[in-house]
């Protein structure tokens, strides 16, 4: 494997991993699976490009709107449609979710797709490639991978170093036990659905910058974060990376060799296998 | 869930006691009564093109429906490669009868079974490793992906965004819109029977006991994983079926023929509205969204997704049982006085 491979691979692999960390919180605290999240992903992604097209906002004031656009659609889907899905337990909740969430994507995807057809957002990052271990680099994949590391970082962190964080892997691991040590799920949840939902803002700003986020991506990158988050153990930040890297670099090795229309059919292959040998995913979480 | 909330109770005929011509009777009825008033359609509207052609897409709609109906309303596993699977009918049939000169009949079995084997292969493999049922949803929602992508990129033998024509039965009677319709029908009436069977079967009674509690119905001697991989394989045989005589009925097919918000979307819809796990739930879904159609919902263009959204979200949050369900409680409460 060539290192102009390796390194495609691991930009797209920390991408993956930001997309798939908002998925994988949600489900481990509230086993609720997220089938929205492409379409959240895609309308941070329109927001942005109407605020810096049509408006005419800086792009760096346009992606704070985008992610707060995001992160407002998250609490507010939590806070409404999915009320009846908390009051439920185990695989009821997390069906019921599924096909909740389902629903809004349909309606989030179905109105913009109806209102900009052709909507899309592509952010040109300044400057020519720079040179990385002797490969010219585009500057706005470095960027975007720089952006995803450290956001998925700063998640670890904050799960790991702050009290908030230390509740939240509470709630995690024992619903019913953070309840009586006083934490309470319904605001961790709704902490963690904010999260989430910035997190997919700021993936709709990270991946504009090495292709265009369109209009109708938003069931493929719903379908990417779930078999990254699957693939990593549902519920675990530090698994979610792994599985991002390692999809990552499976997918820049196979779109060099066999060529994009078989990228998804290898990646998933690659899923199906990891699963197969590590049920509980990479991290082999305990849910 | 609670008995009152799910779909009621129905008989079982004691194997033993040989075949009870009742039991048989209302099984078999509202099988017959639906298959008799859709066969007469045709002679309703059998001379305008349009008209049947909507009326293949709502039988196809059905076809499809009754399959998700076994997989999901009956054992609680979430299907989403219904489009995916019915493209493995639809493909398969294109692909061994026109390019490799099969009998029609032989390439319709071939392609059911490999999409029968797969829907069986998905659900076996969250059984065996154990994982929630909600597995079953990521798998097969990722080969869905996983099947559009390489429909678009083999162009060679799918011809990829554009499609292609499938020419077996061109010169036959099929070709033409009533017979094409009358052979759908034979297939979804044939698919209600199964479902219908299964339904009042003992199958249906370990159905009914693993989706509401599956723990429970395993250590009362229910081989849930051996139920839950059947009723996908039954399940998958229905939507590859279905897949495969569209695209010899409809002559062209495409990626859109069976993309994830084309079919799937469309027969979750279709099914839920219906009411989930009732027997006769994907004809009226399938009949009141084609008629939906006709009258309003395509001049919606792209704004049809969302209002298919919109629609799951209303039943799903205010009419868990559809309408089947709704006329049951009204129809219960006016008994009661």
């Amino acid at each position: 494997m060539s290192v102009a491979v390796a390194l495609d691979g691991a930009v797209r692999g920390l991408q993956l991993a930001l997309l798939a960390v908002g998925m994988t919180l949600l489900f481990g605290l509230g086993g609720v699976l997220n089938l929205a999240h492409g379409a959240i992903v895609v309308l941070a992604a329109i927001t942005v490009a109407t605020a810096t097209g049509a408006l005419g906002v800086p792009l760096g004031l346009a992606a704070v709107v985008g992610i707060a656009v995001a992160t407002l659609f998250g609490v507010l889907l939590d806070r409404t449609v999915l009320r009846p899905v908390h009051r439920r337990r185990g695989e009821a909740r997390v069906l019921l979710s599924l096909l909740l969430t389902l629903a809004v994507a349909l309606v989030v995807e179905g109105l913009l797709g109806w209102w900009l057809p052709t909507g899309a957002l592509s952010i040109r990052v300044a400057g020519g490639p720079v040179d990385v271990l002797g490969v010219a680099m585009p500057r706005g994949a470095l960027v975007a991978g720089a952006l995803s590391l450290v956001a998925v970082g700063a998640v670890a962190w904050l799960l790991r170093g702050t009290v908030t964080g230390r509740a939240v892997r509470c709630v995690i691991e024992d619903e019913v036990g953070a309840r009586l040590v006083g934490v309470d799920p319904g605001r961790m949840r709704t902490l963690v659905f904010a999260l989430a939902s910035a997190l997919a803002g700021l993936v709709a700003v990270t991946s504009a910058m090495t292709g265009p986020v369109g209009v109708r991506d938003g069931f493929a990158l719903t379908v990417l974060a779930l078999v990254v988050a699957v693939v990593g153990g549902l519920g675990s930040a530090s698994g979610a990376l792994a599985a991002g890297l390692l999809l990552g670099v499976v997918e820049a090795a196979s779109a060099a060799t066999l060529g994009t229309s078989w990228t998804a059919v290898v990646l998933l292959a690659t899923a199906a296998a990891t699963i197969l040998v590590r049920p509980r995913g990479l991290a082999g979480g305990r849910r | 869930m609670t008995a009152a909330d799910g779909p009621p109770a129905v008989e079982v005929v004691d194997p033993d006691a040989g075949v009870d011509t009742r039991a048989v009777v209302v099984a078999a009825l509202p099988v017959v009564v639906v298959a008799a008033l859709l066969a007469l359609v045709p002679l309703v509207v059998g001379d305008s093109r349009t008209a049947m052609g909507v009326a293949v897409g709502v039988l196809v709609a059905i076809g499809y429906g009754v399959g998700v109906n076994v997989v999901l309303g009956l054992t609680g596993q979430l299907l989403l490669c219904v489009g995916a699977l019915g493209a493995v009918g639809g493909y398969g049939v294109a692909l061994l009868a026109d390019d490799r000169g099969w009998p029609v009949l032989a390439a319709v079995v071939a392609s059911t079974t490999a999409a029968s084997v797969l829907g069986g292969l998905f659900c076996w493999l969250s059984v065996r490793r154990s994982l929630d049922a909600i597995f079953t949803g990521i798998v097969t929602l990722a080969f869905a992906l996983g099947v559009e992508s390489v429909l678009l990129g083999q162009r060679t033998i799918t011809g990829g965004e554009d499609g292609r024509r499938v020419r077996a039965v061109a010169d036959t009677v099929l070709a033409d819109r009533v017979g094409g319709y009358y052979a759908l029908l034979a297939a979804v009436v044939l698919c209600l029977a199964v479902f219908r069977w299964l339904e009042r079967s003992h199958h249906g009674w370990a159905y009914r006991a693993l989706r509401d509690a599956p723990t429970t119905a395993a250590l009362a001697g229910v081989d849930v994983g051996r139920h839950r991989v059947r009723a996908g394989a039954v399940g998958a045989a229905m939507v590859g079926l279905v897949g495969s005589l569209q695209a010899l009925v409809e002559t062209r097919i495409a990626p859109s023929t069976y993309s994830f918000t084309a079919v799937d979307v469309e027969t979750l819809v279709v099914v839920a509205v219906g009411g989930l796990g009732r027997a006769l739930a994907p004809v009226v879904g399938g009949v009141s969204l084609g008629l939906l159609d006709e009258l309003w919902l395509r001049e919606l263009g792209t704004l049809r997704l969302a209002v298919d959204g919109a629609v799951l979200l209303v039943v799903f949050l205010a009419l868990r049982d559809g309408v089947l369900g709704a006329l049951e409680r009204w129809g219960r409460r006016r008994r009661a006085g």
